[in-house]
């Protein structure tokens, strides 16, 4: 990617020109996924689990991203549950040092029929918070920083739905049924993130959580690559995807699906991955969170960062949404090495 | 030293060439097949086809012919979980694949454990598993318990998000079993050391032999927890559970 011969760049400029791989002022700090800590919700007075059910909290924790850590993107939605609520699954909303979760022991569909996308589902109170918080963050923010939205994918959603189990071994018992599910599905995918443009958002993060950890790459051709396909074309923005876990395996084909970006877990080296996608899609990630943000000091934060803008990532933040306990320190690490990095390369032309 | 070509079923023959990979692994399972009669092979073939019709059948078959409970599970079931474990392991198949295995076997249990039970036939240990507190994370848990229960281990599931009471209630009903937890999340992982400590309070850490483990949870947090041990994966969780069983004795 280049930096030379740009002009300084507002952060919303930098993260859409660098999801449309084109030169930046200098290398945009994006989690598309969540930022949101206990810290950041004591400093803003927004704590987990309101800030997931109430607008005005969750825009003020979202835009801690770019008030307090510098990083150059907002992502309102901090778990990936807001639809499968409005979907009527069993809700567990836990405390404010646990992120909200879906009983996936307690199914809702079992069956291709059963699947239904309720007339109202966009006027249900978890989407219409989501929705508030995006016109709420694109009047207060909307010129600076990109606000990006998020809106699940059907593989996700069968995963709540119909438990994580039985998804998967219908998967294997019947592909053709399991491909209208995700076909009747993404209906629900389509509509929320339609929506959310509509808000304002700049950018869609689209989670669907077809991981190496769980199935084949094979299965990601099979089952979601026409899809995302269809996401990239019928959605008017960037859209960023997001698989944590081992992606490799899969990186080839998720380069073909027309998506701007690839959101990235650290178990895939940066240099190779880049190397696989071959300037077909940009990456986003992939600081470790468990062993790094978490339980690491900010030197060891910077090594990672500074592997990923060596390698060339495109965006470069945590692997997905940090744990909780992440301490503000080591997320400030990142954007100023950043920062530091393009520094000391400005001044070596 | 037995030969691969002294396993009759090329289903078996071909899974050992095609998917094993460590010498001792290879030499194990050959010694394991070459001895086993070849309807056993057949069982195992087909659990690790995951075709749990097949399983039933051939269960059925077996105890028809008056082959033991005991050898179907040993032969059959716990052989072919073997292979099963080793190829998840190296990536060969993945989850689903592994919930289908899973699937089968408990075709075959169906059968087996009402005789081994009327028999009174002892498992290895008793093994309480959960997911601690505030975590749903269940697959690896789950795929545990299918290898533990392919060993031998009668094994009680609390499922997901266990609190200490429901672990302490379990571990007090039984007698000296292993306890196992899993955490898939930064934020739940501490849970693991105030169950520890309830267990503590209630008197009840010495009857008691602690397991943990998921993908955050390294050796050095285990200890750190004062947890008796640490498995990294579900065939690395059978071998410390038989270690457990055995120093409790
Ligand atoms: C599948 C998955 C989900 C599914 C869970 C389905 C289910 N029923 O389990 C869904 C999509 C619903 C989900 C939800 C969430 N998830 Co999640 N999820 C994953 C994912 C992709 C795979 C986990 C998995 O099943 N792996 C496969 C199994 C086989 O491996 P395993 O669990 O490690 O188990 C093996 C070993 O660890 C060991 N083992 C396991 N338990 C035990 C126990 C003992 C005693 C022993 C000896 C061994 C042992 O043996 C197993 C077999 O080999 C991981 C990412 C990743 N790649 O790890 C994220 C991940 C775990 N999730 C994460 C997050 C953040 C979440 C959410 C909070 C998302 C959100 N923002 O809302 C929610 C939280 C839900 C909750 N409260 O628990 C983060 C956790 C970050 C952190 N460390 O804190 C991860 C690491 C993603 C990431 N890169 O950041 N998730
Ligand atoms: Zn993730």
């Amino acid at each position: 990617m280049t930096t030379e011969a740009v002009g300084p760049m507002t952060s919303r400029a930098r993260v859409l020109a660098a999801l449309r791989r084109e030169p930046v002022d200098r290398t945009p700090v994006c989690n598309p996924t969540s930022v949101a800590t206990v810290e950041l919700m004591d400093l803003v007075d927004a704590p987990f689990p309101l800030a997931n059910r109430d607008p005005e909290l969750m825009a003020r924790l979202a835009a801690t991203s770019y008030t307090e850590l510098g990083f150059d993107s907002i992502m309102p939605v901090f778990s990936i549950i807001q639809e499968s609520s409005a979907l009527g699954c069993n809700m567990q909303w836990e405390q404010k040092d646990n992120w909200p979760t879906v009983r996936m022991s307690e199914p809702i569909w079992r069956d291709a029929d059963d699947i239904r996308i309720p007339n109202d589902f966009l006027l249900h109170p978890d989407m219409v918070c989501v929705l508030d918080a995006i016109r709420i963050l694109k009047k207060r923010f909307g010129d600076e920083v990109a606000i990006i939205g998020k809106t699940m994918g059907p593989w996700t959603l069968g995963y709540h739905c119909f438990g994580v189990e039985a998804f998967l071994l219908m998967s294997l018992d019947d592909p053709g049924k399991t491909k209208l599910c995700l076909d009747r599905m993404k209906e629900a995918t389509l509509q929320f993130g339609l929506a959310q443009i509509e808000a304002g958002a700049d950018a869609l993060t689209l989670p669907d959580h077809a991981t190496g950890d769980l199935v084949s790459g094979e299965y990601y051709a099979r089952y979601l690559k026409d899809l995302h396909v269809e996401f990239a074309e019928r959605l008017p923005v960037p859209l960023i995807l997001h698989i944590c876990g081992r992606t490799i395996d899969r990186m080839d084909y998720i380069a073909q699906t027309g998506m701007a970006a690839f959101h990235f877990d650290s178990k895939n080296a940066p240099d190779e991955s880049m190397t696989v996608m071959h300037d077909r899609i940009a990456l986003v990630g992939n600081i470790n969170n468990p062993e790094t943000l978490f339980a690491k000091g900010p030197e060891v934060v910077r090594q990672e960062v500074l592997k990923n803008l060596e390698a060339g990532v495109q965006l470069v933040g945590p692997e997905c949404a940090i744990p909780l306990q992440t301490s503000i320190e080591n997320l400030l690490e990142i954007s100023q090495t950043v920062r530091e990095w393009h520094g000391a390369r400005g001044r070596a032309h | 030293m037995a030969q691969l070509s002294d396993i009759t079923n090329a289903a078996i023959r071909r899974e050992i060439e095609d998917f094993l990979e460590r010498p001792e692994e290879i030499a194990r399972t050959v010694e394991l097949f070459a001895r086993v009669s070849p309807l056993m092979q057949e069982i195992a073939a087909a659990l690790i086809e995951g075709d749990n019709g097949a399983v039933d059948r051939l269960t059925v078959q077996a105890l028809d012919q008056s082959v033991e409970a005991l050898e179907i599970m040993d032969d059959g079931l716990i052989a072919g979980m073997g292979i099963v474990g080793i190829k998840f392991r190296e990536s060969f198949i993945f989850v689903p694949e592994v919930l289908a295995c899973a699937r089968a076997m408990k075709a075959g249990m169906a059968h087996i454990e009402p005789i081994l039970s009327a028999a009174g036939v002892e498992p290895i240990a008793t093994v309480i598993m959960g997911t601690v507190k505030g975590d749903l994370h269940d697959i690896g848990k789950n795929l545990c318990i299918m290898m533990l229960r392919g060993a031998g281990f009668e094994v009680i599931d609390l499922g997901v998000d266990t609190s200490d009471d429901a672990f302490i209630e379990d571990v007090e009903k039984h007698c000296s079993p292993i306890l196992g937890m899993s955490a898939l999340l930064t934020t739940t992982m501490p849970n693991m050391g105030k169950t520890i400590e309830a267990l503590i309070d209630a008197d009840l850490r010495d009857e008691v032999q602690i397991m943990v483990g998921g993908a955050p949870v390294t050796q050095e947090f285990a200890d750190d927890m004062g947890a008796d041990g640490y498995g990294k994966d579900a065939l690395d969780c059978v071998a410390l559970a038989k270690r457990l069983a055995e120093a409790a004795g």
